[in-house]
């Protein structure tokens, strides 16, 4: 297998935790708006952040389709028009597929960098639809989403392939 | 396969199911359609019901911290501080004691009055308490959810009103929650009158963003200063009459401009309320009203030619 030189080769996912990564992504955005910060425009979308790193990471198993049924619901917690972040998030998925061969060979800052248009893309959708379908601008902090989201992903990462980073063999003195 | 895991699969090489792009091109173009149905028809307003019953209970998980935050908070309130709330509200209820004997007189008063000039009888519009669940977090538009929805038996198109004034109007019900479009948002229009000179207008939520109404179509002459209250006018047949909705804060009069561009502050609660009341929309409480017959069936095209 072709992979960059010292890289450790990891675990593979389990499945069983990307759903329950998503499913937190997803309590962690309604916290964030219900309880929180309320409906400002420049919060991070957590959800997008892990749908996009799965999407890099495990692209077999989290896609557009996938991106897609999370976009709807994400629609109805929020009231936004129905389809809205199911589009953006569609968009997402796919531009994430597109770039998952090339962007592992880079370092995870350098990641960070080109996931930053993913991000940008999706936010740019999203404000189109919602100004011509009649909404009010919510203000320039709108871009400010996608570049914490993007400072975020490091972070993210570290979380989410720490499962996979385990001993294949543990024992007494490698419990983990 | 994923670089660099131990995957204990082989890779498909040549299964790798529907390609990217078309499932890009099928569900963009399924949310568009969805977009475009939700904006022009009132069609998808099931797949929003079983959605949302589907979202409820990760809400429900959501919203525990801070429920049990606010009960902490209530919990460790000191002893003075509730003392001292005690004794403002001893206070605001021996003002109000002096105003509520005056209600009776006033209201037979009013009775007579009424009935000398024939007017009709001032409707009693019913009400139901609700809590205030959380601020929507779209940032396009102001809306709140409620706890009550079609199970508490709560109507579209209700007004809510919080203690110190109206609140909005229900817009959405779904199942277990409502939804409700605040005076503040951009497609909120209600009716108003100036208590103070008794014009009538119309207020529109703010366009810009910021959380205020905006009072439009009145002439750049017309009588109207900061710090006038505005109270429903009734006239819309959704908002029982009387009710407070706004105060005047800024007034521009612009030469070059017909209209004066006034700008009002709401008087309820629209960034923090907690408890409001839903109130029945005027029209169905009134006496005569019927539902408006359905619309003619459109008659098919290619029938007679």
């Amino acid at each position: 297998m072709i992979m960059p030189r010292g890289h450790q080769l990891l675990l593979p996912a389990n499945p069983l935790f990307m759903f329950f990564s998503l499913v937190c992504a997803l309590l962690l955005d309604m916290l964030q708006s219900m309880a929180w910060l309320g409906n400002a425009a420049w919060t991070p979308d957590w959800l997008a952040l892990v749908l996009v790193f799965w999407a890099i990471h495990q692209p077999l198993k989290v896609g557009v389709g996938v991106a897609f049924v999370l976009g709807l619901i994400t629609d109805v917690h929020q009231t936004s028009l129905l389809g809205q972040h199911a589009l953006a998030y569609t968009v997402q998925g796919f531009l994430a597929t597109m770039i998952h061969r090339r962007i592992l060979w880079f370092d995870v800052p350098s990641q960070a960098l080109q996931v930053l248009p993913v991000f940008m893309t999706a936010q740019v959708l999203e404000l189109t639809v919602r100004v011509t379908a009649g909404g009010l601008f919510p203000g320039w902090s709108v871009f400010l989403a996608p570049v914490i989201q993007a400072i975020l992903w490091p972070a993210i990462s570290v979380v989410l392939l720490a499962p996979q980073r385990r001993a294949p063999d543990p024992d007494k003195n490698r419990p983990l | 396969m994923p670089l660099g895991t131990l995957d204990r699969t082989p890779p498909p090489f040549f299964k790798q199911g529907t390609s990217a792009l078309t499932k890009l091109l099928l569900f963009s173009a399924i949310s568009l359609a969805l977009m475009y149905a939700d904006l022009r028809y009132n069609i998808v307003q099931p797949a929003r019901w079983v959605l949302s019953l589907i979202v409820y209970p990760v809400q429900w998980v959501a919203l525990r911290p801070q429920v049990l935050w606010d009960q902490m908070d209530d919990a460790f309130v000191g002893k003075q501080e509730a003392l001292q709330s005690a004794e403002t509200a001893r206070a605001q209820l021996l003002s109000q004691a002096v105003r509520s004997t005056q209600v009776e007189q006033l209201t037979l008063e009013n009775q007579h009055l009424r009935d000398l000039l024939q007017l009709r009888e001032r409707m009693n519009t019913t009400a139901m308490a609700a809590e205030v669940l959380y601020e929507a977090a779209d940032p396009f538009t102001r809306k709140m959810i409620l706890d009550k929805g079609a199970n508490s038996g709560i109507q579209t198109s209700s007004p809510v009103m919080d203690e110190r004034g109206i609140l909005g109007q229900v817009t959405r019900v779904h199942p277990l929650v409502s939804e409700i479009t605040l005076v503040t948002d951009r497609e909120h229009s209600i009716p108003v009158l100036n208590t103070r000179t008794g014009a009538r207008g119309v207020a529109f939520g703010e366009s810009g963003g910021a959380p205020l109404l905006e009072l439009r179509y009145m002439a750049t002459n017309a009588d109207i200063e900061v710090g006038d209250i505005l109270t429903t006018s009734g006239v819309d047949g959704v908002y029982p009459p009387g009710i407070p909705v706004a105060k005047v804060v800024k007034v521009e009069r612009q030469a070059d401009s017909v209209f004066a561009r006034i700008l009002c502050e709401s008087l309820a609660r629209v960034q923090g309320a907690r408890h409001v009341m839903v109130l029945t929309p005027v029209k169905t409480a009134l006496p005569g009203f019927q539902e408006l017959p359905p619309p003619p069936q459109p008659i098919p095209k290619g029938g007679r030619r």
